[in-house]
Formats: structure tokens, sequence, C-alpha cells
């Protein structure tokens, strides 16, 4: 009898089991709160999820819903997505007629998640953080806000140029020079508001305070962690910007196959659209999945670096030989044909993209092995070493194999470095480390050309989180920015011709070897409403527009 | 594992005293001329040791293959170009991605990675690097193993119990997670001891993880078995012959652990193998672009539904490697077992 108790208790036990396991299996659930949950795949973790420092595609997705500045995005496909509207300003910024001086007034009566008020001097407070916390793109604060460098550099307590008034909510910016894309400087997610007093040190783990739809909870470093609604945030709090309807629960899932073949089966929501869909795969989403996969166009460059201070890519001849050995199909092959050989920094899309052809050769044609070896022996740089730094993610990993035996089969020695992605950024950003060649990519953070040209601006290069990672320091392209980026961004056409003078200029000089711009895959799972669903110019997925069927 | 003095001379004449019932051996014979006789009556054990030396064999001809039959090398990239295949052209990866699968030509004999390279010479290259990292691991374990046990085991109070604790501390660490850490670790920056440096993408940053970490696994039983061997009457007439206790413990305890040593080489081959290709699948390694059967496995797995072979084939060698070890593991350690009663011809 008592035998017969045990096995019973054992079948009950096990059937419990099961039914939990399969719990655990099922990707959309409901809160206890009533709002369901979906489960959104990443293929890297973000670099920080503290708003104050992040700056990888997926901390951006994250903290733009939940930490809004002063300006944001339209929350809207296409070309309309790149819509300044009023954040957490009631309406856009009033420009002084030399384009120096902005001025903003804070909306009235906002909340941040946890139930603090919003004041005009947070933005101050906030600026300055992003600095201190050394923010990979704090460039575009020291280099256009006065007093912005001096608080850098340790000579100020604050910085000067942000003035704000408690009583008025009023809030003054005064730049050095004028900068036409500052608008959308103040529409980063590191510009955007958290409250006075927040430690200055890297929050990621406990995500500080914001302003928005969501707050970022439950972070789990490298693992997960879940954006929620917030509990502060009413409906039309701020126009244009949704309430959202699911909360999210990200996973990192660095094996791109299994986070391709559990949104296929339904078994998790949505696949990061930063990662590559695998070659082996694509057909059965094609055929299995067509309702909800699409292919979408971004404004996005994928390049190698090539450090250009130290041997052998301080030398034009090898910078030229590297631009010339290049197989720029070979990598569309590994990137599962989702990317378009290209030689030009600035992007199709992008204001300033050059129209004539690649000074050498065509990005869609074989490369010229013979002139890239013989350029190489002129250089007298043949056989020296070169570390070639790359992540571990698919294909970004079999780019860097790639580039590696290309340099070994033009006359260099080439060994790699991959690491892991998550510290990938941060690591090569470390200027003391001096990486010499590597994996790099860029997707706009706004419309306009200066965006990318953060990339090569000399002024850009900071100990670490740097961005510019083969350290270039041109004078022609600083003269040239000097003038470019004075100009409106709602006036980028009067400039076009300069900017594709710039960019055909940087594409000769072969500071960075461009091989590509990428289409992404958008793809949920069936649960999701797939058509109503913002793919954001700048964002990617745009997480407030994600709702059940 | 027994002392064994030498067989058949513990009496004049070499003959047996009454009533024993151990093993019956030729007089004469040495153990090790003993246990060699009993492996070589082990036909399973012999055809994979066989087995294991024919891969071993195509492994250091790797290069032979890769110059004079498939014309590439294991690291060159072949992504856009396309080859005869039979009458048929063929691109080596297509437009979408998906590498060639086995062609049973010369180029790409057993097809293409994604990098199109070929999977016949990486599999060569990567069986050299993993039975590198494996004897070099070994060696290591055994060394360091061997030393511990010594002279933990000789010696015993606090020296005995600093270096158990050390091996216990070693030992309470999953192999692989200790392995994946250090792994991660030292392929960026490489192992610097002063005098000893290595890089970070050397095969030796590998093979020294895998033989530290597997030091325990050996030096545990080593130890286990001096502190009997210690105790006994030849070591006592060491001592009182004024030996120093190096020559006691290199001369009197050491040749006592030959056999025990001898048995577990293979084991740990095998296990060292297995190790090394779980680190190398997991990243933490074998450096890329250095192909090892566990980086190979990893590297295919997001094209098992369309291009199996690139994680079969590797797969598939390195359970033969390592079986072939394991069976003739097994073999050597019947064949040195003394209670086994296998009859020798005279």
């Amino acid at each position: 009898m008592l035998r017969s108790f045990r096995l019973l208790g054992a079948l009950v036990l096990t059937i419990a089991l099961a039914g939990a396991l399969s719990a655990c299996g099922s990707s959309s659930k409901s809160s206890s709160s009533g709002t369901a949950t979906v489960t959104n795949l990443m293929g890297t973790a973000p670099d920080f999820l503290d708003p104050g420092l992040g700056y990888t595609t997926q901390a951006a997705e994250a903290d733009w819903i939940s930490y809004t500045g002063l300006l944001t995005y339209a929350h809207a496909n296409g070309e309309a997505g790149t819509k300044l509207i009023p954040g957490v300003a009631q309406s856009l910024p009033t420009i002084s007629p030399d384009g120096k001086t902005y001025t903003f007034t804070l909306r009235k009566g906002l909340l941040y998640s946890n139930g603090v008020a919003v004041k005009a001097g947070d933005f101050a407070y906030s600026l300055e953080r992003s600095i201190k916390l050394n923010w990979g793109g704090k460039s575009f604060f020291t280099e256009n806000i006065v007093g912005a460098e001096a608080f850098d550099k340790g000579t100020a307590k604050t910085i000067s140029g942000i003035k704000t008034d408690e009583l008025t909510e009023q809030i003054t910016v005064s730049l050095t020079a004028p900068y036409g894309a500052f608008a959308n400087v103040l529409a980063f997610p590191s510009a955007a508001l958290v409250p006075t007093g927040t430690a200055m040190s890297n929050l990621s783990n406990k995500p500080p305070p914001g302003v928005g739809p969501y707050e970022i909870t439950n972070v789990v470093p490298n693992q997960s962690f879940s954006v929620v609604k917030n509990p502060n945030w009413a409906k039309d709090e701020i126009p244009g910007i949704p309430a959202g309807h699911v909360n999210i629960n990200a996973k990192i899932d660095t094996n791109t196959q299994s986070e391709a073949q559990q949104v296929l089966n339904n078994s998790a929501d949505v696949f990061d659209w930063a990662d590559t869909l695998p070659a082996s795969l694509l057909a059965s989403i094609e055929s299995q999945a067509s309702e909800r996969y699409a292919k979408e166009p971004t404004v996005s460059v994928f390049y190698f670096f090539l450090n250009t201070k130290i041997k052998p890519f301080n030398n034009q001849q090898v910078r030229e030989a590297v631009a010339y050995a290049l197989d720029r199909r070979a990598l569309s092959r590994l990137d599962s044909g989702f990317m378009t050989p290209a030689c030009f920094f600035l992007p199709v899309g992008m204001i300033g993209h050059p129209k004539g052809s690649c000074p050498y050769g065509d990005p869609s044609a074989a490369p010229n092995l013979t002139k890239a070896k013989q350029l190489i022996q002129a250089s007298g740089l043949a056989g020296t070493s070169v570390t070639v730094w790359g992540e571990t993610r698919q294909p970004r990993r079999e780019y860097v194999d790639y580039f590696a035996s290309v340099l070994n089969a033009i006359g260099l020695k080439a060994t790699e470095k991959i690491i892991a992605d998550a510290t990938y950024f941060p690591t090569i950003g470390n200027v003391k480390l001096n990486p010499q060649a590597g994996f790099a990519d860029w997707n706009q953070d706004f419309p306009d050309p200066s965006d990318f040209y953060l990339l090569v601006n000399a002024k850009s290069i900071q100990p670490t989180n740097n961005q510019n990672f083969s350290q270039v320091e041109d004078p022609h392209i600083q003269s040239e920015l000097a003038v470019l980026n004075k100009v409106p961004s709602t006036n980028l056409q009067s400039v076009a011709k300069r900017w594709e003078e710039l960019d055909e200029y940087v594409a000769k000089k072969g500071y960075v070897s461009v091989y590509g711009y990428e289409d992404v895959p958008k793809f949920f799972s069936t649960r999701l409403n797939f058509g109503a669903a913002i793919f954001h110019p700048v964002y990617g997925n745009d997480w407030t527009s994600w709702q059940l069927k | 594992m027994a002392i064994e003095p030498a067989i058949g001379s513990e009496l004049p004449g070499g003959g047996l005293p009454a009533g024993f019932e151990g093993p019956v051996v030729a007089p004469g014979l040495g153990p090790y001329q003993l246990a060699w006789r009993r492996l070589r009556r082990n036909r399973v054990a012999l055809a994979f040791g066989g087995l294991f030396v024919a891969i071993v064999v195509m492994c250091l001809l790797a290069p032979v293959y890769a110059q004079d039959i498939a014309h590439t090398s294991p690291d060159a990239n072949h992504i856009t170009e396309t080859i005869k295949v039979g009458s048929k052209s063929e691109e080596v990866v297509s437009a979408a991605g998906i590498p060639i699968g086995p062609t049973w030509h010369a180029r790409f004999f057993l097809g293409a990675d994604q990098n199109g390279r070929d999977v016949a010479v990486r599999l060569l290259y990567g069986g050299r690097n993993s039975l590198f990292i494996g004897a070099v691991a070994t060696l290591i374990t055994m060394l360091l193993a061997v030393m511990v046990g010594l002279v933990s085991g000789y010696f015993r109070g606090p020296i005995d119990g600093v270096l158990s604790r050390l091996m216990d501390v070693i030992w309470a660490y999953p192999a692989l997670l200790l392995g994946v850490a250090l792994g991660v670790v030292l392929a960026v920056s490489g192992l610097n001891l002063g005098l000893f440096q290595i890089q970070g993408n050397s095969l030796l940053v590998p093979a020294v993880i895998v033989g530290v970490v597997y030091v325990p696994y050996v030096a545990k039983p080593l130890r286990g078995q001096v502190l009997g061997l210690r105790e006994k009457e030849f070591i006592d007439a060491s001592r009182a012959q004024g030996l120093g206790h190096v020559q006691i413990m290199l001369g009197e305890v050491l040749p006592n652990l030959a056999s025990t040593i001898v048995v577990l080489v293979p084991l740990m081959l095998a296990n060292s193998i297995l190790l090394e290709a779980s680190l190398s699948f997991l990243g933490a390694g074998v450096q890329p672009p250095n192909p090892s059967w566990g980086t190979m496995i990893g590297d295919g797995i997001r094209f098992i539904p369309a291009a199996i072979h690139t994680t079969l084939v590797p797969g598939i060698m390195l359970m033969l490697t390592v079986l072939g070890v394991n069976v003739l593991g097994d073999g050597v350690r019947d064949a040195f077992d003394p209670r086994a009663r296998i009859r020798v011809e005279r």
C-alpha cells in the first residue's frame, strides 16, 4: 500500500514538474497586473543599461522608452520616425539667430518612475553625469556646450553653458559655435533626465529612475532584464509617446541559431534585429513565417577600423592595399546575403553619401589582390604583425576570420583576438590598449552625417569608451567638420555636395575599410501583431508598439 | 595499485610458494614484458589503438594533404569561388551563405565551412591542434600530479595538508567551469609568469588550462599510493642506508608508481582531448582562426539544418579518437592488473 502511495506521489510530482516546465516554455504570459509579457531575445547584452553610458543598439532600444530627454523622436516607421518631437520640454526649442542658444521650457507635473517630481536642474545634472561617466558620445556635449569641456577636465564644477530656472522651469543651453544637429544630440538617451543626486557611477545593474512609458528592472547582467510599464506614466503624459501595451522580458541568447529557432517555434517573441538570421534557417523562415518576417533597411555602415597611429596602418599604402584586397561580396555572404557591398563611410539613405565610384575598385566585383600585394611590398611593411580584434557573435567573428585571412594573403602577419560581445566595444574603446584593427559598425543615432563623422573626428578620441577606433586625426576632416557641423539638420541639402566630397576623401585615405550597409530582420512570433509593430529608423524595434493579437 | 616486485624472482629458482593462488606467470618476465604480452593478446584494444595511431598519422600528414591534394591552407577563405564538381560548377558558399557539402573530390572532399575553408584540411589541422593540446596537457597533468602526489604522500603532515587542500579546492570546481573561466581570461591577456610567457592565442594556453585542471584527478590517487608505499620495509631499508628524501622518492617510490602512471596516461589523454574540445566549443580553448575539433563543431552548429557536415565530420573524428584512446587505455589497465589470470605461453 505504501509503495502504491509512493508511486502515486512520484506520478503527481512528475506531472507537476512537466506542467511547470511547459509553463516556463511559454513566452507570452500575463502578469498579476494584467499586462502581458513578451520575450525579446537579444544576441548580445546591452553595453550599459545606465542611460549615462549606454551606446549600443541593445541599450538604446530599452533606454529610449525609459529615459526621455528634452526632445525625442516620433514613434513612426521610416522617415517619419526621424522627426524630432518635444519630450520633457513643452515644445521644440527656441534657437537664437546666431544658432548658439537653445531655450526650452520643461513640461509641468512630470514624475520620474519613482514618483519624484522632475525639475529643470535635473537636465544639467544629467549631462554632467554622462560626461563624468565617460559616455562614448560625450564629445557631442564637450565639443559644443560652453563650459562642458572645462567640466570634463575638472577645471569647472558645473557646465557654465547650461542655465536652469526652477521657478519658470526654463532651460537655456549655450553653444560654443552653431552645431546643426544639436537638437538631435539632445534626443540621445544619454541626454535624458535622471534625478539630481543620482550616483555618478555605472548603475547598469539597477538603472536610475527616468521619465518614460517604461522602466528597466530585474537586471541580471549578461542574462536578462525586464522593461515594465512605468506606474507613474499616464496615458498621453507626453503627446506622441505611446504608453505601450506589454511588458518586455529581454533575454540574452548569444546563439543566433537558437534565437531564430525559438521565435520560429513561438517559444520566444522577438528576434534581435541587430543579429543576423542564420543562413541555414532563412529558407524555413521565409517559407513558414513570411507573414511575420520582413527585411528592413537601416542607415548603417559596417567596416574594419585601422589604427592610423601605429604600424602598419599609419601607412597610406597599407590602408589602400586593404581597400583593394577586401572582397565585399564574401562579407555579404557571411551576412546571409543581408549586406550590400559598399566602400563609402556615409551609407545610402544619409545625406552626403557619394554617388561616384569607389576609389579602389567596384565593391560588387572581385578584389585586386595583385595590386594589394604590390602596395604592401612597396610600403616596406610586409610581414608586420597585426592583431585583429573581433567579437564572438556570429557572423562578426567570421568577418574577422575573413579579414585576418585577407591580411595574411597580402603579406601581413595577422592573428585574431576574439572577445565576448558584451565587453567588445568597451575593450577596443580603451585607447591605452591601442587596438590595431578590428570589426566595427555604426547605426545612425540621428539623421545627420555628423553622427557618423564622430567616428573619424579627432575631437572624439577619449581615453575610455572611445568610438574613433582608427584614431583618425586629419586636419582636412577637422576643418570641413568645423564648417559642415554648423549647418542645421533642416538645411543639410544645401551642403550635401560638400559632405559627399568629404566622404570621398575619407574613402581615398582608407582610414576605415568599409565593406557594406546592412538590411536587418524584423521577425516576430505569431503572438504579436506584426503589422502594428513599428520599425524605427533610429532605434530599430519600437517596443511601445508591440501588442498581442 | 599494489607493489610489483620482479615476478618470478621471489624464491630461489623462480618457484612459487605452496598454496599460491596468484597469477600464473612466466618465469623471468618483468612486469612491463608481462603487460605487453597481455596487451598483445587483447585484439580489441590493439585494434582501437591502431585506429588512434592511424588518426595521429593522418593528422601529422595534414600539410601534405593541404598542399598536394586540396591545394589550400586551413585558414584560406574561398567564399566567392566556384569549383567544378564533376561536370557541374558550384559555389563554395552560396549567396545566402550556405557552404558546399562533401564533393568527394580532392578539393573540398568533406565540404566547406561558412568561410569557404576546406573542412577536410581543417579537420586534419584541427586534429593536430587537438592532439597536441591533449598530449601537452596530459604531460603537464602527469608531471604536476606525480610531484604533488609524491611530496604530499611522502612527507605527510603540514606539507600534505596544504597540498591536499589546494587539490581539494581545484577539485571542488567543476573542471569545465574552471577551464572556461581560465580560458576566457587567458585568451585575451595571455599567461605571464615572468620568464614563462604565453600569447593569448597560443595553443599552449588551452594545454596549460586543461593540464592544470586535471592535476587533482591524478595526484589524489597517487598520493594515496605513496602513503602506503612509504610504510614498506624497502623504504625503511633505504632510510637505514642513509639515502636522502629526494633519492628515496625518485629512486624507490616513483618506480613503484610507474604502472599506475602508465595506466592513467591514456585515460587522461582522452579526457584532455574532450575537455579541450568542450572549451574550444565554448570559445575558451583554441582561438580562431586556428582550427580544433571543438571550434569546428561550435562553428558548424548554426548550419545543422542546411550543412550538417560542418558539425558531423569533426564530431565523428573526435568520437573515434576518444574511443580509440579509451579502449586502448582499458587494455593497458587490464594488462597491468596483477589479478588478471592470463595464460602465458612458454
